[in-house]
């Protein structure tokens, strides 16, 4: 701006200097014209006077250095000239000046000569006996003169673009001055030109509207941070050369990242599937899959984002599903071990009565299948009962009604109705304790009780002993079922709760039972929310003892 | 200019990892090969030695390309030619790897005493190879320090495994041919740890500018 100003008005100066001087010397040459032709009318009139006083021999004496005296003929012939050879004039008659002097007495015209460097000024009067007098005089023309001045007229032009170089930098500094000393932060606050003052308005205006949109940029992002800290699932943003946009802190915890930001995905991880997931994912295609590191199982879910229909990255949702994977497996092997289950007893009915059914069996023998078949199918309707037990107390919606239950008569009954099976191998059962109450579903803890004794009688030595003992302390009702039997080994006590889990499976057959018994014992547990403790010595006896809070 | 640069370096240390990876399941699908010979597994080494083969001529044209279009210098210029280095070494291990999935098919560990050192051997040397990707990936030179001195253990095991050889050999063992593909087995495993060793030197230098001079090579 500053220079722009300068530049202008150095221009304007310079400009005006030299139209000036055109102008001054359009007029000065001017009014030397006029000089010029008042002199020679002047002289004009002297010589005629001589001339008519003294003829024309007055002519002859006359030597003149500028002007040109010519005495021409009324037809036009030159009678004399001061300055040439008359016979060699030609005619003057078309002359502007002589025509002019013929008929009004006297006449002015001006030509350039050839040269143009100098132009000649005609003065013609009539003279009394018809004659024409003329005199003509020669003055430089405008260039010519110029050309003279040429040394002044320099001297004054330089002086002139010093002082207006040097006046136009202070002016031009000045104008620019207290635009420089705006300030911008609040602009509406500056005292300056008046016709600053709009677009002061405008700065202050969007300057606010800036404010504002960042602010509720700024909340935005804070609002998506905070969802996205507070998520359990990871989350990740990715770009096409697979940088790490965004993740949020679950992120870094599911996949393990250390505490410094890492910058590439690919160094997070860089197993087979999630490189093939990545690949997927930045070619296009949405991608899930699962992945299992240390015994963990993640599902990721990529999606790609476009723009223009072209990939430009990634959302990585991330997901622990360690759990439900597990549970998925348990499931799986649960419906296996059903199947086999139920299936063993199914195989030997079918072939007892394929059997029968061609009537080759003699009728002794009929019995006898009929007996296993009886068996069999006995089994299978336990199993299937034990079964679906269970499955009512997986299904959490089954609701049962809860009342007070004595555990002491309870498992008074529950002895009672074992008693036949303790005869059989000799076990003696023992109840102790006294009356405590809890609050439950009677089926469910009769069923848990019972499963309890049917197994510390099942598992016993002959002539054992198992002891129901019912206590209660610290608000705690304690339930411990204690046999003399063969005992768990110590690694595989973990595992006894689990449906279809057998400690000896080569024995389990002859022994009988469904392998349900202590899942049913350990979900009637979970379902009044009590605590199971086993402990148990090979070949000493086991102890099962549920805590009721 | 710089801008497609720094995506071109970038996208090497993407391919750099990847071959890393690679090598990484070469050497897990040999060991895996090896031990409970699952035939799967020997077919996804020789896939994996595949990709890294193709990988490493990706990774030399482009590291060729950025040296000519980009003149690199100080630390990219490293980092670079450190590449150039560490791809032969990677392809070296993933070429071992498939040596040893090949020769495995005749070879039983089951009956041979110096499987126990052999397995332990192996785990080394996948920790190793593990571990000289890992200090890339994570441009970490301590990891890389630890990859050079475990090479030592390494070199004992193989040592060790050598002397039960060769005991073997004087006691008249019956399966003369499979005590010796052992014994190159052995020296795969030992060669793997050196160009893991390697590999963790190219990053050191990647990364210091510096060649760890007490190492041996």
């Amino acid at each position: 701006m500053h220079k722009k100003i300068f530049r202008s008005s150095m221009l304007v100066t310079l400009l005006v200097l030299l139209s000036s001087i055109v102008l001054i010397m359009e007029v000065l040459y001017e009014y030397f014209e006029k000089q010029l032709i008042s002199e020679i009318k002047k002289e004009a009139v002297y010589i005629s006077t001589a001339i008519e006083n003294e003829g024309i021999d007055y002519l002859n004496d006359i030597e003149g250095e500028n002007e040109r005296i010519t005495l021409i003929s009324p037809d036009g012939t030159v009678i004399a000239d001061t300055a040439a050879d008359v016979d060699a004039l030609e005619n003057h008659i078309d002359r502007e000046e002589v025509k002019e002097a013929i008929q009004n007495g006297s006449g002015t015209s001006s030509r350039y000569s050839d040269t143009l460097t100098e132009k000649i000024v005609y003065y013609a009067i009539k003279l009394e006996n018809g004659n024409i007098l003329r005199v003509s005089a020669r003055h430089y023309s405008v260039v010519v003169i110029l050309l003279g001045l040429l040394q002044p007229i320099l001297v004054v032009i330089i002086i002139a673009f010093v002082l207006s170089f040097v006046l136009c930098q202070r002016v031009s500094k000045k104008l620019v001055a207290p635009i420089n000393i705006l300030d911008l932060e609040c602009p509406e606050n500056n005292q300056t030109y008046e016709e600053l003052t709009p677009l002061l308005k405008k700065i202050a205006y969007q300057h606010r509207t800036i404010e504002e949109q960042l602010k509720n940029a700024l909340q935005k992002q804070e609002e998506f941070c905070l969802i996205t800290e507070n998520m359990n699932e990871g989350f990740l943003v990715i770009d096409n050369e697979m940088r790490i946009l965004t993740h949020n802190e679950a992120a870094m915890k599911l996949l393990d990242m250390s505490d410094k930001e890492p910058e590439n995905i690919l160094s997070v991880n860089r197993s087979k599937a999630f490189r093939k997931m990545l690949e997927n994912v930045l070619s296009g295609v949405r991608d899930e899959s699962e992945i299992e590191s240390d015994g963990i199982y993640y599902r990721f879910i990529a999606n790609p984002v476009f723009e223009e229909k072209q990939v430009i990255g990634a959302v990585i949702v991330i997901l622990d599903v360690t759990e439900s994977m597990n549970r998925e497996k348990l499931r799986r092997e649960f419906t296996s071990n059903v199947s086999h289950e139920l299936k063993t007893p199914l195989t030997s009915i079918s072939g007892f009565a394929e059997i029968m059914k061609n009537g080759d069996a003699p009728n002794e023998m009929v019995i006898d299948f009929s007996n296993s078949i009886y068996d069999e199918a006995q089994r299978l309707i336990s199993l299937v009962s034990d079964i679906m037990k269970i499955s009512e107390l997986d299904e959490k919606s089954v609701v049962y009604e809860k009342e007070t239950v004595d555990l002491f008569t309870l498992s008074l009954e529950v002895s009672e109705r074992l008693r036949s099976e303790a005869d059989k191998k000799n076990v003696k059962i023992n109840v102790i304790g006294d009356t405590v109450e809890v609050i439950g579903v009677r089926k469910i803890l009769d069923e848990m009780v019972y499963n309890l004794c049917d197994n510390a009688i099942k598992y016993n030595k002959d002539n054992g002993i198992v002891d129901i003992i019912i206590s209660s302390a610290d608000n705690k009702v304690k339930l411990m079922v204690r046999d003399t039997g063969i005992g768990i080994p110590i690694s595989q006590q973990s595992r006894v709760f689990e449906r279809f889990y057998r400690v000896d499976k080569a024995r389990s057959k002859a022994i009988g039972g469904t392998g349900l018994g202590l899942a049913i014992v350990k979900h009637a547990a979970m379902y009044h929310d009590a605590e199971i403790e086993v402990e148990s010595k090979e070949n000493a006896g086991t102890s099962v003892t549920v805590i009721f809070k | 200019m710089r801008n497609r640069f720094d995506e071109q370096l970038l996208q090497l240390n993407n391919e750099l990892i990847k071959m890393g990876a690679l090598c990484e399941e070469a050497i897990a699908y040999a060991v895996k090969y090896l031990i409970d010979h699952d035939a799967d597994m020997k077919e996804n080494s020789i896939d994996a030695e595949r990709q890294i083969d193709r990988k490493e001529r990706d990774i030399e044209s482009l590291c060729m390309k950025l040296l000519m279009h980009q003149q690199p210098v100080a630390t990219d210029f490293r980092m670079i030619t450190s590449a150039l280095k560490m791809i032969s070494d990677m392809e070296r291990i993933g070429d071992q790897a498939e040596d040893i999935a090949e020769i495995a098919e005749y070879v039983h560990l089951s009956d041979l005493s110096a499987r126990v050192h052999i397995t332990d051997m192996a785990e080394a040397v996948v920790y190793m190879v593990n571990n000289c990707i890992d200090s890339f990936v994570k441009k970490d030179t301590e990891i890389a320090y630890s990859v050079i001195v475990m090479d030592d253990t390494v070199d004992e095991i193989f040592m060790k495994v050598k002397k039960e050889l060769i005991e073997a050999v004087q006691n008249g063992h019956d399966d003369a041919e499979s005590l010796v593909d052992m014994l190159m087995i052995a020296k795969y495993f030992e060669r793997i740890g050196d160009h893991a060793e390697n590999i963790a030197e190219w990053v050191i230098y990647a990364m210091t500018g510096q060649h760890d001079m007490n190492a041996s090579y």
